[in-house]
């Protein structure tokens, strides 16, 4: 009886020592392997860099989106891959109202990008929220921008939210074979409808901010978007600037939308000749009105210049890179804003300035980039605005709710102004 | 495609990172654990599906562990969330098949529940690497000047599946609320349901080309194109699918209908859209027939335009019986006979004079003519006890011997024998 217990304790004994042995064998081979793995020659493997890139809520993620979002990239890439050769870029895009939790979840995935290219107010919010990294800024690229523009990216500690790049404007965008000379005066903007000319305006808050400047309505909102009072005076030209909503909805050929997109869709039919727009749409507008896209600031009024708002775009850098991935991102920023290829992305978009203050843009050989500088320094009155409203505001649709109130002829211009100051004065 | 490619190679660039590689390994490695206990049975008193809640419970704490050491955990976690809902899956299908019939659910699983959430563990995934949106509007090909985008692609392929798996349930519903509404037979409601299938499946060709933006005249130089190659290469499988549609207009091979196949009534199960599957009684055999085999050659069919059948048996009596008397008794015989109809009544004939008795023959109808076998087989068997019971010889040819001796003249009178 012992015997038999020997013999099946020493066959499994054998049995286990060969297992052992075999799982052995196979750690030492796969340890091989990593080794030999290690010792090749191959050329080493591309650094990927993962970008995300926001676009305005209203814009739609489609092929012209995306091949003009490309395009603006692949000049700024060409630059840095005669550089880094071995580099790629791999960008999606988002939009602006969904990249904090489309960050917030990738950080905590591992799978944030490396580089984010936001608006500067929102990278300011992503900073603040712990979604991207402060960008370590020196002290020689700090002098390349206005002091102003950096002061906006700074969170309460002074770390930067990201590295400015670009500069997108609102302009006035019309069809040349409708609208040979554009309007320069809302009077003149008034005129052209009158003579039949079809007037798109969107009452979206952001696309409609820039005639508040022409109107004289921008200082009381600038007040009571900072928590103010506005003074007696400038309520007079708050309610100056809804009135003239109110009655221009009234004219037969002028049409207020409800967004931007569909404005755009309407001036690219031929339906409309004349629109406010964004200087990043100009790419899109001209793949379909070709030559016939015209550009120019947007109309001044009795209430001085209009007041675009500029956007500037940033560059922030995520969370999950690895110490490669995040040498590399630092490389392309410091790329991206030397005069080459900040002039390169100008005159290759003609859709954006540079943010790079020391770039000379050609105004003279290029309308579109003249009309483009015009716009952006008119809309430098608007900075304040920019900083107190971001683009996912929740007081922006009630904004918006009041505006279609006012136009539809539901509510006077003395209580929308009113209610106008009380949203704005409620800071969320 | 090239792009589509270059973004999803992109990819694995996410493994460089040694937080995601952390989590995509660790959860790799926990699955191969599960599957190796649950194969081996290392703890043989678990019931078997008790070993993926163990490994969804380790993956569960790492995830935890990770969040706990401020680590990055979502992946893991939505690793291990997809993993519960395959094995889910498995729960419910002890579930469903409370209710539907096995085969049934077998079917449900592995075409539509399975794939279905694979696909939806793909886009999940896909949509926490990159966004979904960017790759839709990527173009994959440019078919005549028409760019054929990724999104629309996929969007094609899912409808056309679904369009092909899932069409079955609704189109027999509405074949059998037509059939309810108009009164139609079974074999009618059949044919409507594979007509409304096929025209399901046609809307939704149509509808996918439409969605992927082909213009009708692209279309319409596909179709050209297509009918040369139909023309040469694969002419009998077309003829097969156009035979297959006509006969199910005809209406004269459908689902139930009986047909004679080689002198066996055979009964049709199924219109393909290249094959007739039939199912022959005699032997339980299913014969995969092509269309095009009904549609050139004459074929006999007992339920074109009613399920009856005339069937007849025959039988001799003896010639000092009255024939009026053996009519009547087979016509009474006959009607005994459960299956077979009282109307059209049964009909006996006198049918010739034979050598040994008089022939008669007894005509009856029945409802299923795939049962005629086995009621001929009734009836015979009837006549047999009715003539016993009246006393009806059934004369049948007797043989004499005799013991023959040569030469003839010395063969010995054999009285006595027959």
């Amino acid at each position: 009886m012992m015997g038999v217990l020997a013999g099946a304790m020493a066959i499994s004994s054998t049995l286990q020592s060969t297992r052992r042995r075999r799982h052995l064998s196979g750690l030492l081979g796969l340890l091989s392997c990593l080794a030999l793995a290690g010792c090749n020659t191959r050329p080493p493997l591309p650094r990927m860099l993962f970008l995300s890139i926001s676009i305005n809520n209203d814009e739609a993620i489609d092929t012209r989106t995306l091949d003009d979002v490309r395009q603006r990239m692949k000049l700024l890439e060409n630059g840095f891959r005669a550089v880094h050769p071995r580099s790629h870029f791999q960008f999606n895009l988002v939009p602006e109202a969904q990249i904090e939790n489309l960050l917030a979840q990738r950080n905590q995935a591992g799978l944030a990008p490396d580089l984010v290219f936001v608006n500067g107010d929102t990278a300011l919010r992503l900073l603040q929220r712990g979604e991207v990294d402060p960008y370590p800024i020196t002290a020689q690229q700090l002098r390349l921008f206005r002091p102003q523009a950096i002061a906006r990216l700074r969170n309460s500690q002074g770390q930067l939210a990201g590295l400015p790049v670009m500069v997108r404007t609102q302009l006035a965008c019309f069809n040349r074979r409708r609208v040979p000379q554009p309007p320069t005066t809302i009077n003149e903007l008034v005129a052209l409808s009158a003579k039949g000319r079809a007037i798109g305006i969107s009452i979206d808050p952001i696309n409609l901010v820039w005639s508040a400047g022409s109107m004289g309505g921008l200082r009381a909102i600038h007040r009571a978007a900072a928590g103010q009072q506005p003074t007696a005076r400038d309520l007079q030209g708050l309610e100056r600037w809804l009135r003239w909503l109110q009655t221009s909805s009234s004219q037969q050929s002028i049409t207020f939308f409800t967004d931007q997109p569909t404005a755009m869709a309407e001036l690219e039919a031929g339906r409309l000749d004349w629109i406010a727009c964004d200087s990043g749409s100009l790419s899109r507008l001209y793949l379909r009105l070709g030559d016939a896209l015209g550009v120019s600031p947007l109309p001044r009024g009795p209430g001085g210049p209009a007041s675009p708002l500029n956007r500037l775009r940033v560059m922030a850098l995520g969370r999950n890179s690895t110490p490669t991935t995040r040498q590399l991102a630092l490389a392309f920023g410091r790329t991206s804003i030397t005069p080459q290829s900040q002039r390169a992305l100008t005159l290759g978009s003609q859709s954006v300035l540079p943010a790079n203050r020391f770039v000379q843009v050609p105004v003279k050989s290029s309308s579109r980039l003249a009309a483009m500088v015009t716009s952006a320094r008119d809309g430098a009155r608007n900075s304040i605005l920019e900083r107190l409203i971001h683009g996912n505001d929740p007081r922006l649709p009630q904004i918006q709710a009041l505006m279609t109130e006012l136009v539809f002829g539901e509510l006077p211009p003395q209580h929308a102004s009113h209610q106008l100051v009380s949203i704005l004065r409620h800071r969320p | 495609m090239r792009d589509l490619l270059l973004e999803i190679c992109g990819w694995l660039a996410y493994l460089e990172r040694p937080s995601v590689l952390i989590q995509v390994v660790l959860t790799v490695l926990l699955m191969l654990w599960t599957l190796h206990a649950r194969l081996r049975r290392w703890w043989p008193q678990l019931p078997l599906l008790a070993y993926p809640l163990l490994g969804l419970a380790l993956q569960a704490l790492m995830s935890l562990g990770l969040a706990a050491l401020g680590q990055p955990w979502r992946l893991a976690a939505l690793l291990g969330q997809l993993w519960l809902g395959w094995y889910g899956i498995d729960l419910l299908m002890p579930l469903l098949k409370r209710y539907l019939p096995a085969a049934r659910v077998r079917q449900l699983e592995s075409r539509l529940l399975r794939p279905g959430y694979l696909l939806f563990s793909v886009v999940l995934l896909i949509n926490t690497l990159d966004n979904i949106n960017d790759l839709a509007v990527i173009e994959v090909i440019n078919l005549m000047g028409v760019p054929v985008l990724a999104g629309k692609v996929f969007n094609a392929v899912l409808v056309l599946y679904l369009v092909l798996v899932g069409c079955g349930p609704p189109a027999a519903g509405l074949a059998w609320v037509l059939q309810k509404a108009v009164g139609m037979s079974d074999s009618s409601r059949k044919a409507t349901e594979l007509m409304l299938r096929y025209l399901v499946v046609a809307l939704g060709l149509a509808g996918v080309a439409v969605h992927l933006g082909f213009n009708a005249n692209a279309l319409i130089a596909v179709a050209g194109g297509l009918s040369v190659g139909l023309g040469f290469g694969i002419k009998e499988v077309f003829s097969n699918f156009v035979s297959g549609l006509w006969l199910l207009f005809e209406g004269s091979v459908r689902p139930g209908e009986v047909l004679m196949l080689d002198g066996d009534p055979c009964e049709v199960r199924r219109l393909g859209l290249r094959a007739t599957l039939l199912w022959r009684d005699r032997d339980n055999a299913e014969l995969l027939i092509p269309n095009q085999t009904f549609f050139t050659e004459a074929a006999t069919t007992y339920t074109a335009s009613d399920r009856m059948r005339r069937s007849q048996v025959s039988v001799g009596a003896a010639y000092h019986h009255k024939p009026e008397t053996v009519i009547a008794l087979l016509e009474a015989t006959a009607l005994a006979v459960p299956q077979v109809l009282h109307a059209p009544a049964p009909k006996a004939l006198l049918v010739s004079y034979g050598d040994s008795a008089i022939n008669y023959a007894l005509r009856f109808w029945i409802a299923n003519p795939m049962d005629n076998s086995s009621i001929c087989s009734a009836v015979n068997q009837a006549i047999w006890q009715s003539f016993q019971r009246e006393g009806i010889d059934i004369p049948f040819p007797q043989h004499v011997e005799y013991a023959m001796v040569w030469p003839p003249e010395r063969q010995q009178p054999n009285l006595g024998q027959t």
